[in-house]
């Protein structure tokens, strides 16, 4: 039985050691930033039309508990219904249909300063010749870390 | 011994009366000759009678006549005995001696040492998985089946893929090796399996730790070595066929497998087809990124899959040859889930639940065929091993055409192909040189060719050649205490192709003009590498202790997607950049192993340090381009510790208690993601089984009870991109039995298995899909027959 005990020790002191190892994760930065338009000036708020030749301003408000680094704009057309946004409403979407001279528009910016939150506040024009109908808006954020978060609206262009 | 059974047979002999029409049993143990120890599993084979030694080494042959019976024990190692048995009554307490052996004679001549006394004398940490191991904990895939062994964990993809890691470390940090050639797939593809027949294995040897001296780049991590089957004994011709049916993937699988010895001539040859469907959830919906996935009926949708198997061999063996010529084909489709492969989120027009067994977009399509030679030849104290292969590996992953970005809509479904040709050339020389040294001198050669196509680019196509040099010696200070050291050099050279997009880009000058441009992704390079490796290691055994203590030096070839990517992975939604400065990966690792084994307790630590001198990591940056995250290709300085414990006990016999547990701390000590940990990094995991024989239940034969009690920790260590995962607790039951159903042949092994006793919820940290938050597999029965045929 003392020899039981023995190797009861023997397999119990590693154990325990293993689980006691510290972790210095006080310094480590661990959050994501955050994103959203889901305030009174954030644009554009779910299924918002917007019409061609118009120009707006695109507005979201991001933060993070340490530093912000970039963020990035993305609009794209959603006419083959590929994924619905995330913000919880649901829009009426066109007919499924092919796309001709869809509006392409890709743009990051850093964000400089060593900020904990910032408005970005894009001025983006819509082209007079691109296709109507149903698009993705989607903004992504990076922590200097490279945390990203991301979040997509449901847009249209309309005539 | 030998007298022992004669004076039995001798006794029995003298005492014979006859009954007649009367039957009577004979019992009694099978144990190891030098611990031992019961060996559960051998068989007795008579002229009409068969018994299968139970899990305490017992065993009883039943309704014998009255007169001269012959037996034959047979368990694999193990040298066959064979019994006369005079049978007059019954008779109780016959005690089978059986002592190890291996099958290719003229290497115990050489070394006159069985492979288990080998493992004690070698200091490399090295587990072996037998036949009898795979059969009892057989599960979907051949990882999946290892993953019980401590310090093994898997990647797991769906229900039917896996690919191993080894003490936290996966992807090409793990030689996979089969039949003495390293298996050349695209192991460095996240949503990639294994791509090896889990059937007709014999026997898995598995080394934790860098095992780069013998086994060249990728090995930094360890091996997982797939030893060739045994030689058939003599003058037999065996079969087997086992089937298999799952309840929560509906699973059907059947395999079957004929071998045979004829005079010096032997072949085998194996089939194995099987079909499954979506696999279930104990959820009823993903929640991933703040988008929500209704599944219908709890079903992953199109997680279906299928794979179809052919294996041959044909060997020769002579008192001083032995080759065999292998050839095998593996092929496989497999589903993706439909809504977020990758971290890309999609809806689409495909109506994947009309049926759950249907593989739509997106899946990929796998062909592995592989034509090999290992001969072995026995020279004057020298044996020779050569081994030659070719393996050509084919896949093609297809996904829904959609625009991205500047890309059009792609014109079909086909994704991405790779086509990788890989030419092995090994040769090796023992030689047992006097003054206890033995030495090994090896040379091995690989050349490998990968090809792209698809309309998605993710690595470029690339050459890539590799030699490598090594010697190594282990010389027996002592019998029971041994040095070995070894020291090796390898060449590798790379050459990346160039890639322009199909499709061109727009590009806004810095003078307000617009040009459109095919963009380049991968640029045409030659690089060279060169490492030097080693390993030095002590071990020592007292008793039924082994000490081992082993210091070695592994390196890893960068890979082309490595050095040269530069493009949009669709997959994982980001953009990855390769590095053309990479160094060779460096690891220094030093390990120790403790392990007593006597007959009723067994106790095994393996505790180790570990240091990369540039651990290759996929960095995401806080930098755009376009709009997705930029993930590039860094070197960092990582620090890792951990190790394992297990413990067996043997109580009354007939009840076995196993605890293990497995755990491994790594941390970035330089660069970007200073303090973080490295990607996958399993958690702290414990494994507590318990297994109880009983005698016979009704019709069943040596019923064995098994409980299997996973206890996971939460995995807080986490470096971007991923997620906390919490820790579960997970309950596993099988029983396994024999039922005699054919006269004059073995009997039917079945086994019944309940995994996920309480469909519990639970993710696994080191699962594809726990990136996109999808649950493991819920509540599986499966039942698996093998009937053996003589």
């Amino acid at each position: 039985m003392k020899r039981f005990y023995k190797y009861l020790m023997l397999f119990l002191v590693p154990v325990v050691l293993f689980s006691c190892s510290s972790d210095d994760s006080a310094d480590k930065d661990e959050e994501k930033p955050e994103i959203t338009v889901k305030y009174n000036d954030g644009f554009p708020q779910a299924c918002a039309e917007l019409a061609r030749g118009e120009t707006y301003h695109f507005k979201a408000m991001v933060t993070d508990n340490m530093e912000l680094a970039s963020y990035s704009v993305d609009i794209h057309n959603n006419f083959d219904h590929h994924t619905h946004d995330d913000q919880g409403a649901q829009c009426e979407l066109d007919p499924v249909k092919e796309s001709v001279n869809p509006m392409i528009f890709m743009e990051n910016h850093s964000i400089e300063g060593s900020l904990t939150s910032y408005e970005i506040d894009m001025e983006i024009s819509i082209p007079e010749d691109v296709d109507v109908g149903d698009y993705h808006c989607q903004y992504s954020v990076t922590d200097q870390t490279g945390w990203q978060s991301r979040t997509s609206i449901d847009i249209k262009i309309v005539e | 011994m030998l007298y022992k059974l004669l004076g039995i047979c001798l006794s029995i002999g003298l005492c014979s009366y006859s009954y007649a029409q009367e039957t009577y049993s004979i019992s009694g143990t099978v144990v190891d000759a030098r611990t031992q120890a019961p060996i559960s599993g051998a068989n007795i084979v008579g002229a009409s009678a068969y018994a299968i030694s139970a899990i305490d080494g017992s065993f009883i042959v039943k309704k014998l006549q009255k007169g001269s019976h012959m037996f034959k024990v047979t368990y694999l190692g193990y040298a066959p005995k064979e019994m006369t048995i005079e049978v007059s009554k019954n008779i109780s307490g016959i005690l089978v001696e059986l002592n190890e052996t291996d099958m290719v004679l003229e290497e115990v001549e050489l070394h006159g040492k069985t492979k288990n006394r080998q493992v004690m004398e070698s200091p490399i940490v090295t587990i072996e998985a037998s036949k009898e191991f795979m059969d009892s904990n057989r599960e979907n895939s051949l990882m999946q089946t290892l993953d019980k062994i401590p310090g093994v964990s898997t990647i797991n993809i769906g229900s039917g893929q896996s690919k191993p890691v080894i003490r936290g470390l996966g992807f090409n940090r793990v030689g996979v090796v089969q039949n003495g050639i390293k298996h050349e797939a695209q192991q460095w593809g996240s949503d990639h399996g294994l791509e090896i027949d889990q059937y007709g294995i014999d026997r898995i040897q598995i080394v934790k730790g860098p095992a780069s001296l013998m086994y060249g780049s990728d090995a930094i991590a360890g091996v997982v070595d797939i030893k060739p089957s045994p030689v058939p004994e003599k003058d037999t011709l065996q079969g087997e066929v086992n089937l298999l049916a799952e309840s929560n993937n509906d699973l059907l699988g059947i395999s079957g497998g004929i071998y045979s010895l004829k005079d010096n001539w032997f072949y085998r040859g194996r089939l194995t087809y099987r079909d499954y469907g979506d696999y279930k959830v104990p959820t009823d919906k993903i929640n991933y990124e703040n988008y929500i996935f209704e599944l219908y009926d709890n079903y992953l949708r199109n997680t279906a899959g299928r794979e179809a198997n052919a294996s041959f061999s044909l060997g020769f063996i002579s008192g001083k040859v032995k080759t065999e010529t292998f050839i095998s084909n593996v092929n496989a489709k497999n589903g993706f889930f439909a809504n977020a492969h990758g971290l890309e989120v999609r809806t689409s027009s495909i109506d994947y639940d009309t049926s759950n067994r249907d593989i739509d977009l997106p899946f990929h399509n796998v062909n592995h065929f592989k034509l090999s030679n290992s001969t072995t030849i026995s020279l004057d104290g020298h044996l020779l091993h050569f081994d030659v292969g070719f393996q050509n590996n084919y896949r093609e992953e297809h996904s829904e055409p959609v625009p991205h970005g500047y890309m059009p809509k792609p014109p079909n479904s086909k994704e991405r192909e790779f086509n990788k040709n890989t030419y092995t050339f090994n040769v090796k020389d023992d030689l047992k040189a006097i003054g206890g040294h033995a030495i090994e001198t090896g040379l091995q050669i690989e050349f490998q060719d990968n090809g792209i196509g698809g309309w998605g680019f993710l690595i470029p196509a690339y050459k890539r050649f590799m030699a490598g040099v090594f010697v190594y010696d282990q010389y027996e200070i002592q019998p029971d205490f041994h040095l070995q050291a070894g020291l090796r050099y390898d060449y590798g050279y790379i050459n990346t192709q160039a890639y322009y997009d199909w499709y061109p880009s727009t590009i806004n000058n810095g003078d307000g003009s617009t040009s459109y441009v095919y963009l380049q992704r991968a640029q045409d390079k030659d690089l060279n590498f060169g490492n030097f490796s080693g390993s030095v290691g002590l071990s020592y055994i007292h008793k039924n202790t082994t000490y081992k203590l082993n210091l070695g030096k592994s390196f890893r070839m960068p890979l082309a997607n490595e050095l040269a990517s530069d493009g949009v992975n669709y997959h994982m939604y980001r953009y990855e950049k390769g590095n053309l400065e990479l160094d060779p990966e460096e690891s220094y690792q030093i390990d120790v192993e403790i392990g007593h084994d006597a007959p009723l307790f067994n106790i095994n630590m393996s505790p180790f340090v570990n240091y990369f001198n540039n651990f290759i990591y996929l960095n995401p940056t806080p930098n755009y381009y376009e709009t997705l995250q930029i993930y590039e290709y860094t070197q960092s300085k990582v620090f890792r510790y951990g190790g394992e414990v297990q413990a067996g006990t043997r109580l009354f016999n007939r009840l076995k208690l196993e605890a293990s547990a497995e755990y491994v701390h790594s941390e970035q000590v330089s660069g970007e993601k200073e303090g973080f940990t490295i990607p996958f990094s399993p958690p702290l995991s414990g494994l507590f089984s318990a297994s109880y024989q009983f005698y016979k239940i009704l019709f069943l034969q040596d019923p064995v009870f098994t409980a299997n009690y996973r206890i996971t920790a939460k995995q807080e260590e986490i470096v971007p991109p991923e997620e906390v995962t919490d820790g579960y607790q997970v309950l596993n039951v099988s029983l396994q039995t024999k039922i005699n159903v054919l006269k004059n042949t073995a009997p039917l092994e079945v086994r019944f298995k309940l995994n996920n006793v309480f469909d519990t919820k639970y993710y696994n940290h080191t699962s594809f899909y726990r990136l996109i938050d999808v649950p493991e597999a819920g509540r599986n029965i499966s039942i698996s027959l093998t009937q053996t045929f003589y």
